[in-house]
């Protein structure tokens, strides 16, 4: 009986016994270097909508279908990254599929998001060829200077974007004194049949360039694009701390010759050229109690102004009273037109605020991050509020649950979209 | 007696300075004793929760000279890629979904837990402290330190100091008012080659995060001499590079 008694206490002392001899670990595998590397991401996303039935957009998507009520859509991702380093050379790939199962079927998309050779024959030189992103611009939510980079969506800013098959280098400089660094980024970057040709006029080698100062404390870059897919432009922007716990940013973009491409009511369409000017003023604050805030003013020169957005509406209501009353979707069709790329695209309007609030594990709760989100249209005064809370606490999964509210009166930018509310649960496994 | 006196303040005068001097020499020695002056290293950060639960990232950092450190995350894979640089007062993340480097501050935490930016990059505390006083305490020298600049993290930190090894083996780090905001222990003394012997292990504990302790444990720490553009904006994507 005694022996058991002992056997006993040794089963449920072992694993203590274990964790005293595992604490703090270190093995020097860990430290091992392998020339290659494979990894990725793996995600769901189911999302319900509450729908607003009289919004312009929801008659614009669903003129033919009557979904009846909430929408639930579920999504899946995969992305898997990997590289192969043999002395100053390096391949590196990052694949992205998309899965979609929603009210309207499902969709499966797959694509490269980055896939290039870097050279770093010094620590000062690299040379990238090959598919991949830039992120050029200090902005949090929105980026004016970004000029070979897909628009982020402010209400997700840190996702995955795809990017653009490129040649450039990168060239650094340090230095004692008051600039301590200086870099140059030259890009060329073709658009030509099956190369980029999402990114403009077609049969173009482009070119742009970015020049970056550590100077007195503060970060500077100087940008330029030009080449003819579209239209010579030229940025700049900086970012520096004020205090150890509040930063500032700003962009500024001078878009040259921009071509403002919008319809009246009745769907003439018009092209008004000028050269334009977007602009970006932004703060990062953190408080002693872990909240951070994040502010920034937006002013969009190539956004369309209240009456081009509301000719918009008029033209999407106008279409879909004559489908009632001819069953004639040629005006829909029409405005489905326009709204890629055009309308559609995300924040289309002139100024924006935007205001972000998250706290770093409030009550003593680690890996728990609540934050909430506010982005207002000055414009039209229609805004969407994102209230989420994000939970790291188990290795390589993030769990996200996020409320999207849009609120807005009749012709305005987020009183016009298809939904009211959207709720979303993420779940994300790294591997 | 006019004399006697006059020698009295003198002789006072004399060992006042001549302390204060002991005590930034004993810190220049500590951060000597500590890390090479530029090297890099592998470092495993533990945090561990009330009921024993942990998580874990490695990192693998390059130092050089007193104001330039960087580091980046090889585990786990959440984390795998993101880098940290500091200049000075200036810190930056690069997160590679982000795809570019944000300002952040030394009083945030990229990791969670106990630890904040400033405990993962800390620089040598000779160029972030002045020595207040030095107090001798049995086996060990007790330093108070005062922050340079309103920018450090820690506006003062007390520092007990191992006599014979010049390690510390315990630092409190404090506000303005003195309000404890965290205790570093210095723990398992390990012979890194080179001549190298420091403690391999701090433990942090912190009234503020009851029942949380956080563990940094150092792996591989060499001297090694890197370029100043490996601690640039434009390199933070390419750190991992430098690992051989």
């Amino acid at each position: 009986m005694k022996i058991l008694i002992v056997l006993l206490n040794l089963i449920i002392l072992l694993p203590a016994l274990a964790y005293g001899e595992e604490q703090y670990k270190f093995e020097l595998s860990e430290t091992e270097k392998k020339p290659y590397h494979f990894g990725g991401y793996v995600e769901f996303r189911p999302v319900v909508f509450w729908p607003d039935t009289s919004s312009a957009l929801y008659k614009l998507n669903y003129y033919k279908r009557d979904p009846g009520g909430n929408t639930e859509e579920y999504n899946a991702k995969l992305q898997l990254e990997g590289s192969y380093e043999k002395e100053s050379a390096r391949l590196y790939f990052k694949t992205n599929t998309d899965y979609k199962n929603s009210y309207f079927g499902e969709s499966e998309h797959s694509t490269f998001y980055e896939g290039y050779v870097s050279l770093k024959p010094s620590d000062s030189l690299k040379v990238d060829t090959g598919k991949r992103t830039f992120k050029w611009g200090k902005g949090y939510a929105w980026n004016p200077v970004a000029f070979l980079d897909r628009p982020k969506d402010p209400n997700d800013p840190e996702l995955a974007l795809e990017g653009y098959v490129a040649a450039s280098a990168d060239y650094i400089k340090s230095f004692q004194g008051p600039l301590k660094t200086f870099s140059f980024t030259p890009v060329l970057l073709p658009v030509y049949d099956h190369i980029n040709d999402s990114f403009g006029q077609n049969n173009k080698l482009n070119f742009a360039g970015k020049l970056y100062f550590l100077l007195y404390d503060t970060d500077i870059d100087l940008i330029v694009f030009t080449g003819g897919s579209k239209t010579t432009r030229y940025g700049v922007d900086f970012s520096r701390n004020i205090t150890p716990n509040l930063e500032v940013h700003g962009e500024f973009a001078y878009i040259r010759d921009y071509q403002d491409n919008f319809i009246d009511s009745n769907g003439n369409s018009y092209i008004n050229e000028y050269d334009a000017k977007s602009y970006l003023l932004g703060i990062r604050y953190l408080t002693a109690s872990d909240t951070t805030y994040i502010f920034e003013y937006y002013h969009n020169g190539t956004g369309f102004t209240e009456a081009e957005l509301k000719n918009y509406y008029a033209f999407i209501n106008k279409g879909y009273q004559s489908y009632l009353s001819t069953g004639s979707d040629s005006l829909l069709q029409k405005a489905a037109n326009l709204t890629e790329n055009n309308y559609g695209r995300i924040n289309p309007m002139i100024n924006y605020l935007y205001l972000r609030v998250s706290q770093k594990e409030p009550f003593d709760i680690l890996y728990l991050t609540p934050a909430i989100t506010g982005i207002w249209n000055m414009d039209d005064k229609s805004m969407t509020i994102s209230p989420e809370v994000l939970y790291t606490r188990f290795t390589n999964l993030e769990l996200r649950l996020k409320a999207i509210v849009l609120v807005g009166g009749r012709d305005s930018e987020f009183g016009e979209k298809q939904n009211d509310y959207r709720l979303e649960f993420r779940a994300g496994y790294y591997f | 007696m006019y004399k006697l006196l006059i020698s009295s303040v003198l002789i006072l005068l004399l060992f006042l300075p001549a302390y204060a001097l002991d005590g930034t020499k004993v810190l220049e020695q500590v951060d000597k004793n500590l890390n090479p002056e530029s090297y890099e290293a592998y470092r495993k950060l533990i945090n561990v929760e009330p009921d024993g639960k942990r998580k874990e990232y490695t990192l693998f950092t390059i130092k050089k000279g007193t104001d330039k450190i960087a580091a980046i995350f090889l585990a786990p894979a959440s984390e795998k890629g993101r880098s940290i640089l500091r200049l000075g007062e200036n810190m930056w993340l690069y997160i590679p979904n982000v795809g570019k480097p944000i300002r952040i501050t030394s009083l945030q935490s990229v990791v969670g837990g106990v630890f904040n930016n400033a405990d993962i990059l800390n620089l040598d505390y000779v160029a972030e402290y002045n020595v207040e006083s030095l107090k001798e305490e049995g086996k060990e020298y007790l330093l108070s330190l005062k922050a340079k600049t309103r920018e450090v993290a820690y506006d003062r930190l007390k520092m007990w100091v191992d006599k014979n090894k010049l390690l510390p083996t315990k630092i409190e780090c404090l506000t303005e008012k003195f309000l404890l905001i965290k205790t570093l222990y210095f723990r398992d003394h390990k012979d890194f080659g080179g001549g190298l012997v420091r403690p391999s292990v701090i433990e942090t504990d912190s009234p503020l995060y009851k029942g949380y302790k956080s563990v940094i444990i150092y792996a591989k720490i060499k001297k090694r001499d890197f370029k100043d553009e490996s601690f640039t904006l434009t390199f933070m994507p390419n750190i991992e590079t430098l690992r051989r």
